[in-house]
């Protein structure tokens, strides 16, 4: 195997690569669409792995998905992506230069373990004697001064805390290096300073908690009971500090009773300067609550105290449900005092909405706290010469959302707002084509790529299997009787060579490996060491290095499966080792080999939706040096965002602006009045066929991007469309951009009613931008006429992140705010004078009140485009209940379609605010690009494959599939016979699920036929040397 | 196609009691498509026997083999070199049709169905089947909206809907559809009422099964020396 540097696309001063710094979710998905898009990635994560905050949760919302489950394979990605380099325990130090030529000087701090020695096998903590705090968990229980973070940490090294260990604080002990078996340890490790030449820099180093004990009220220092929110997804974790057994930190009782406070370090500017709300706390605080209901088996009562409950994002306000639904208490107060019980209890004191003050005791309280900027952003924005905003957060606009003050430096993730996940992956996207927009010409300069030698035809070649057993240092060989194993597996049927190595995956064990398999002439290979999952990868890299076809190789599990877990049993578990060896060389025997092919691609981007989602995306992707066709079913561009007002930001002038950015463009062809009728295709070779003025065309495409936006939602009620004052929010934003006179007016009232037909059965969701929404016109009023009277009804007020600032700016400067419950809707009538009314049931005097309005705007939301069963229709996607796109993963894949080449940006997808929209956009740019500047796809490998002669054409594995991938084709060579099932190869993934439906056995899965699947399993419960003798 | 279902797993078990050689014949027409009795129901259920006989310390073998079809006779001379290894009994996994066709060419051999015949339908989902004809032999549903009420309403009114349609469903069972809600739905979201007041006319069922066993003999197909 060698690796070599691709040759320059252009010539070019700038550099093709990219730092990134911050190795949480945000830095992984920035430094994975970076490399896919060409580039060089230097990830610097400041601690010994990375996977940050996210790794630390329990579960995610709304999906409940298992957090681990779901960003482990991203962790693996990057690990072991040839073009990122991960730099862990690393500082930046001083930046200089320009965009597209950073000279950036990092420091890489000792580590005092020799990374290509370590093999993870953990004795060193076990012999460690030093226990200090263990801050994975939250200080919750206690690990060794030699460390992993977590069992899945990448890279999965151990590392020595300095400030801890005995030999480096005080020359004694040295424990350590004496267990290790890979001789790995080197207390004289060196802080190392390197200078990295990049184009372009993304921070994404994340966020700290809230810390809440300077706030007396809650005695989170003194009371073990009192936790904070993150201490309780480590003891909700089954890799936490009580193994996933929910108990309290005082006497591991099992809580029947536990509360959740919100807004702790946030929205509060009494008790400490943070005013802005940290966006996620509502929606984990739910999380956590049904999560501990099911750890408890649902005796477990729970309650939320809460200022307004903010469910905002897509599939939130049914979580919300459905916490309400399984008995989660909601109880609207602000808990002031904290009372401990000498049993560990906690009495909580507070004022209930009827305004009567109660007690009510728990056995925990857990404490929502808020997203703050991390301790070492001021130092670190200093470094940069990027300006942090009032807040302490990297500040950037509103219209340009990821980048920083300073050209050439973007900020992605929690850095420069507190968001959740979705929103953190959106911008990591799109920071990485932000950042690779100004370097486009240097892509593919510093790239690398492998290359082997040709493939030896083994073509009527009997078995030669070659056999390497793995000691895995003491881990396999302390229970394992190696040898033993060794001198079995030289005598199974097919078996040429046998071997055992120290570290099966150590780079000189895989020379040797590769010299073998040439000198004998070797046709199969096994390994018997630990997981595929983590090490096949690299053993199918010496295959191909040795000339041999990489499919030609298979692993036995001797490690996970068995040492570890039969410690106690040594002669039982030579014995399953020797069985799992012979199951796995009775497979290699049946093994052939398999060709990935390559296929060309359209380097062109189809954009459905010329609103400033589809313009944003068109333009990005064209800035990335791709081709694209832009098709809008009106005859203008823009969509709604012609008809915004925004006091922040002037919305109107901008998406003129970015109209002129895109017909001026020359990679950019518009059609419009035209609309998307039929396509087919997949990733790289899309064709559709569309309608326009002049006749049906069709265009060839490699990407789809769906911006297919939405609309005001147009309510029945409130004498909308029966009063001429009654008006939404656009009408009022239209009152506002002409500088109508009514606006300024001496003495007039108006009013905002929020939630219209939104968060109920038939609407059940929430639009996320009306509260902001009303607040900012209610303030461009006072702005003009201050004088002005201004009721806004509510059910909740949702300015999440710094919008809560408007908030608190609305309430300062007067605007009189009344809650309203579905129990209670407002009613507006006409007065016989010809005035209008609305009369709310008011909260705090629990009386109706009239008010007689000038102009009522109402809040009604966004509907997602009626377009959208005709675009599902033809680009074969799905919709969610309430009609919006369906995309692959609401938490880590938030602007892919299912069908892998589509990817969906703004309202399409939900209801976002502009900020959110053009994130989106570029984030699909992104994503879009990475595919479009690949040289060509392989194709095929572990993918299902019919035989047609015993296809019945029954369509169980078009329904089965759960991406679409078979279709019923046409026998190429006879119309006239009868069709079969075909998986394209290009997007089948090889999941197996048709395989194990085809009623007519008809499909098999290249590398885990049938026939391979039997031979190992019967060759594994038979053992016939056991029965000779 | 014809919709079958596997029998129940004791019925099968009685089938074959104290015999210790037998064959599955599978199909590859309408139950291989309806997941019933293809050649991996034909596996499954030959695993199942295997097992039950294991598991009961019971000599039994088990041999499996899939026709292209069960209904027509050249397919079922495959069996013949099969037939001659002398089975205790032959279960086919065919409609009906399949097991009479075995049993007349081979009158000595035991011959067993091994599933339910149910009913001339269609897939509504992966799973799911529903009945959509009743094989009257006289097809009128263009009257009915496209909709067929012979097969699709409990009582085959041709002048529906009844007094026990009730929201959209069927008095017999809330998971039974009126299928004259639908019917009268569309034809009102047609505008088309009006052809639906004069009274349909009682159908000529001489063609269903009142007629009795039915055969259909096209004249222009037959060949003179197959008729004798």
């Amino acid at each position: 195997m060698t690796t070599e540097t691709d040759k320059p696309v252009v010539v070019t001063d700038k550099s093709g690569a990219v730092l990134v710094i911050g190795g949480g979710v945000a830095g992984m998905q920035t430094s994975l669409d970076l490399a896919e898009m060409g580039y060089y990635v230097y990830l610097v994560e400041k601690g010994p792995a990375i996977g940050g905050r996210m790794s630390q949760l329990d579960k995610v919302f709304p999906t409940n998905d298992c957090a681990m489950c779901i960003i482990s394979p991203k962790l693996n990605d990057v690990g072991g992506h040839i073009n990122i380099e991960l730099l862990t325990l690393t500082d930046v130090l001083a930046i200089d230069g320009e965009e597209g030529n950073f000279n950036v000087t990092v420091r890489k701090n000792p580590r005092y373990i020799d990374m290509s020695k370590c093999i993870a096998c953990g004795e060193c903590a076990k012999k460690c004697p030093r226990k200090v705090d263990n801050e994975y968990n939250e200080s919750l229980d206690k690990r060794k001064a030699i460390y992993v973070q977590y069992v899945q940490a990448v890279p999965l090294k151990f590392g020595i805390d300095p400030k801890e260990c005995m030999y480096i604080t005080k020359g004694k002990c040295g424990n350590c290096k004496k267990v290790c078996p890979a001789d790995a340890v080197n207390y004289d490790d060196k802080p190392e300073e390197v200078t990295l030449n990049v184009g372009a820099v993304v921070v994404a180093s994340g966020f700290d908690l809230f810390d809440p004990t300077s706030q007396e009220t809650y005695r989170y220092s003194q009371w073990p009971n009192v936790v904070t929110s993150m201490e309780f997804e480590r003891i909700l974790s089954a890799s936490g500090p009580f193994q996933g057994h929910m108990v309290r930190p005082s006497d591991h009782k099992e809580p029947e009773k536990i509360a959740w406070l919100q807004c702790v370090g946030s929205r509060d500017i009494n008790r400490c300067d943070k005013r802005y709300c940290s966006a996620v706390c509502c929606m984990y605080a739910i999380k956590e609550s049904l999560i501990a209901m099911e750890h408890a088996g649902g005796k477990l009562d729970t309650a939320v105290f809460y200022m307004d409950i903010r469910t905002y994002g897509k599939d939130f306000e049914k979580y919300y449900n459905r916490a309400k639904d399984a008995g989660v208490r909601f109880v609207r107060s602000r808990v002031h005092t904290l009372t401990p019980q000498i049993n560990g209890d906690v009495a909580l004191e507070f004022i209930d909405e009827k305004g009567q003050r109660r007690s009510e005791v728990f056995d925990m309280v857990v404490l929502s706290v808020g997203l703050t900027p991390s301790t070492g952003i001021e130092g670190l924005a200093e470094v940069l010469g990027i300006e942090l905003n009032e807040e302490g957060f990297v500040k950037t606009h509103p219209l340009a959302p990821i980048s920083s003050s300073r050209p050439g430096i973007y900020a992605c993730g929690v850095i420069n707002e507190p968001k959740d996940i979705p929103i953190t992956v959106m911008e990591a996207s799109a920071a990485a084509g932000a950042a690779g927009k100004e370097i486009v010409d240097a892509r593919f300069t510093q790239t690398k790529s492998r290359s082997y030698p040709d493939e030896r035809d083994i073509k009527g070649e009997v078995p030669r299997v070659g056999v390497f057993i793995c000691h895995c240092g003491i881990n396999i060989a302390s229970v394992i009787n190696v040898t033993e194993v060794v001198e079995y597996a030289k005598n199974l049927p097919f078996v040429e060579l046998c071997e055992n190595h120290l570290f099966a995956c150590s780079s000189d064990t895989q020379t040797k490996i590769k010299d073998a398999i040439i000198a004998n002439n070797l046709n199969r290979v096994v390994v018997a060491s630990c997981s595929p999952r983590t090490h096949e990868g690299m053993f199918r890299e010496t295959l191909a290095a040795a000339g041999l076809n990489k499919y030609l190789f298979e692993m036995a599990n001797i490690r996970d499966q068995d040492s570890w877990v039969h410690q106690k049993e040594p002669v039982k578990a030579t014995q399953k080792a020797k069985d799992l060896v012979r199951g796995a060389v009775a497979k290699a025997a049946l093994l052939e080999p398999m060709y990935q092919t390559r296929m060309g691609l359209v380097r062109e981007a189809l954009v459905v939706g010329g609103g400033a989602a589809g313009l944003n995306a068109a333009l990005s992707i064209a800035d990335l040096g791709f081709p694209v066709h832009l098709v809008e079913q009106k005859d203008i561009l823009g969509g709604n965002a012609h008809k915004v007002y925004s006091r922040e930001k002037d919305v109107r002038g901008y998406v003129k602006d970015l109209i002129e950015q895109v017909e001026s463009n020359k990679l950019i062809t518009v059609y419009k009045k035209t609309v998307p009728k039929y396509s087919s295709g997949f990733m790289g070779n899309f064709e559709t066929v569309f309608q326009g003025p002049s006749g049906e065309f069709t265009l060839k495409h490699g990407v789809t991007v769906l911006a297919a936006g939405g609309n005001a939602h147009k309510p029945n009620s409130y004498l909308y469309g029966q009063n001429g004052r009654v008006m939404l929010s656009l009408d009022m934003d239209e009152l506002l951009a002409s500088n109508s006179p009514t606006i300024t007016k001496p003495k007039q009232t108006f009013a905002f009613i929020q939630c219209v037909e939104s968060r109920e059965d038939a609407r059940p969701y929430c639009s996320k931008i009306c509260c902001t929404h009303s607040i900012e016109s209610a303030l461009t009023i006072l702005d003009r006429n201050p004088g002005a009277v201004i009721y806004v009804l509510y059910r909740d007020i949702r300015t999440y992140g710094f919008r809560e600032k408007l908030y608190q700016e609305a309430r300062s400067r007067g605007v009189r705010f009344i809650r309203y419950d579905t129990d209670s809707y407002p009613e507006v009538t006409e007065t016989p004078e010809g005035g209008l009314r609305v009369t709310v049931l008011d909260h705090v005097l629990k009386r109706p009140l009239a008010i007689d309005v000038d102009y009522l705007t109402l809040a009604s939301g966004i509907d997602p485009t009626p377009m959208k069963e005709e675009i599902v229709e033809v680009f074969k996607g799905q919709l969610t209940a309430e009609g919006f796109l369906l995309e692959a993963h609401m938490k880590l894949m938030p602007v892919d379609l299912a069908t892998h080449g589509q990817y969906l940006c703004g309202l399409a997808h939900y209801p976002k605010p502009l900020e959110e929209t053009i994130v989106q956009a570029k984030a699909a740019a992104a994503r879009a690009a990475g595919i479009l500047a690949k040289p060509y796809m392989v194709v095929g490998g572990v993918v299902a494959v019919v035989e047609p002669e015993k296809c019945a054409v029954c369509c169980t594995c078009v329904r089965a599939c759960p991406i679409q991938v078979p279709k019923i084709v046409r026998n190429e060579e006879d119309a006239a016979l009868r069709g079969h099932a075909f998986m394209e190869p290009a997007i089948c993934q090889g999941c197996g699920v048709c395989v194990s439906e085809c009623p007519g056995k008809a499909i098999k899965l290249q590398f885990f036929t049938d026939e391979q699947l039997m031979a190992k399993v019967a060759a594994m419960v038979e053992d016939p040397q056991a029965a000779e003798a | 196609m014809i919709i079958a279902e596997r029998k129940p797993i004791d019925e099968i078990k009685g089938f074959i009691e104290g015999k210790k050689k037998v064959l599955l014949v599978g199909c590859r027409g309408c139950v291989t498509v309806c997941n019933a009795g293809g050649t991996k129901e034909v596996g499954i259920l030959a695993s199942l026997l295997r097992l039950d006989a294991q598991k009961d310390g019971r000599e039994l073998t088990v041999d499996e083999f899939t026709l292209e079809r069960q209904c027509d006779p050249e397919y079922i001379e495959e069996l013949l070199e099969h037939v001659e290894k002398k089975y205790e009994a032959i279960l086919s996994m065919a409609c009906s049709v399949g097991p009479q066709f075995i049993s007349r060419r081979y009158p000595r051999e035991k011959v067993y169905p091994s599933l339910n015949t149910c009913f001339i339908g269609g897939a509504l989902a992966h799973g799911i089947w529903a009945e959509h004809c009743q094989a009257c032999g006289n097809c009128v549903i263009h009257n009915f909206g496209g909709m067929c009420p012979i097969s699709r309403c409990s009582k085959s009114l041709l002048n529906g809907p009844c007094g026990g349609s009730a929201g959209g469903v069927c008095e017999i069972s809330k998971e039974v559809e009126c299928i004259w809600h639908l019917i009268a739905s569309k034809v009102m979201e047609e505008k088309r009422l009006d052809d639906f007041t004069p009274v349909q006319p009682i159908k000529d069922w001489t063609s269903s099964r009142d007629g009795g066993p039915r055969k259909i003999v096209r004249e222009e197909l037959v060949k003179e020396e197959m008729v004798k």
